[in-house]
């Protein structure tokens, strides 16, 4: 059962109203399904999901990478740094 | 103030002024012939839309990492001798620099190269967050395809 936090940012942070979410998720769980309980949870914010990038502990990865204990997973919205 | 930093990678973010004049010091070395800057600033008037200011969010510690990762693959294609990537976050008024790239190589034509790279890979890859704020009270986080609020 790997806790982990979710870290959201700029137009998702807002709709979500926070930075920060811990999750627990059953054995063998993906960057992926925890993006869906999000979205699940907070389905105001689901026209953002398809424009989501998922990265884990920092660097980007896919949906199927499967989650550890302590991870933390970052839903990137579309950059616009610059 | 967080920062990555070796006597040849300068990598910052900062609520702080960029400070160009300091990162151009950094740039300077005799292995070095030509150096390119590039400053992105604060505009006014995007068509007839009048912004007041820009405010930056980042994940701090994945835009190190992101940076770190994009100068590495800029040194793989360019002698890249000296670079700096600094980025502003939080409010950055009209007419300050957001965002100050430069690169040290040995001839012009890499240095042209690797910093537009490096700024057009910043504006894809990199975790940081622009909100325009307008004059009419209205705002937008750029490029998420949904109003702010």
């Amino acid at each position: 059962m790997p806790d982990v936090r979710l870290m959201l940012f700029s137009i998702l942070r807002e709709k979500v109203g926070r930075g920060c979410v811990e999750l627990r998720l059953p054995d063998g769980a993906t960057a992926g399904d925890a993006v869906d309980v999000l979205f699940h949870e907070h389905q105001h914010a689901a026209p953002l999901r398809s424009h989501v990038r998922i990265a884990v502990n920092c660097e980007y990865a896919d949906g199927t990478c499967q989650l550890r204990d302590g991870d933390e997973v970052a839903l990137i919205t579309p950059v616009s740094g610059g | 103030m967080q920062a990555l930093t070796s006597p040849e990678v300068r990598l910052l973010v900062s609520k702080e002024p960029i400070d160009a004049a300091a990162e151009c010091a950094f740039l300077y070395t005799p292995e070095a012939g030509g150096i390119d800057i590039f400053i992105g600033t604060t505009r006014r008037f995007t068509g007839e839309r009048e912004t007041v200011e820009l405010v930056y969010e980042c994940y701090t510690e994945m835009a190190l990492r992101e940076m770190r990762r994009l100068v590495d693959a800029a040194a793989e294609q360019w002698p890249v001798k000296r670079c700096c990537i600094v980025h502003r976050v939080g409010v950055v008024p009209l007419a300050e620099p957001s965002v100050f790239i430069g690169v040290a190589t040995p001839h012009r034509a890499e240095a042209f190269e690797a910093c537009r790279f490096l700024i057009d890979s910043l504006k894809r890859e990199v975790p940081i967050w622009k909100y325009e704020r307008y004059t009419d009270g209205s705002g937008e986080w750029v490029g998420s395809g949904m109003q702010a609020g």
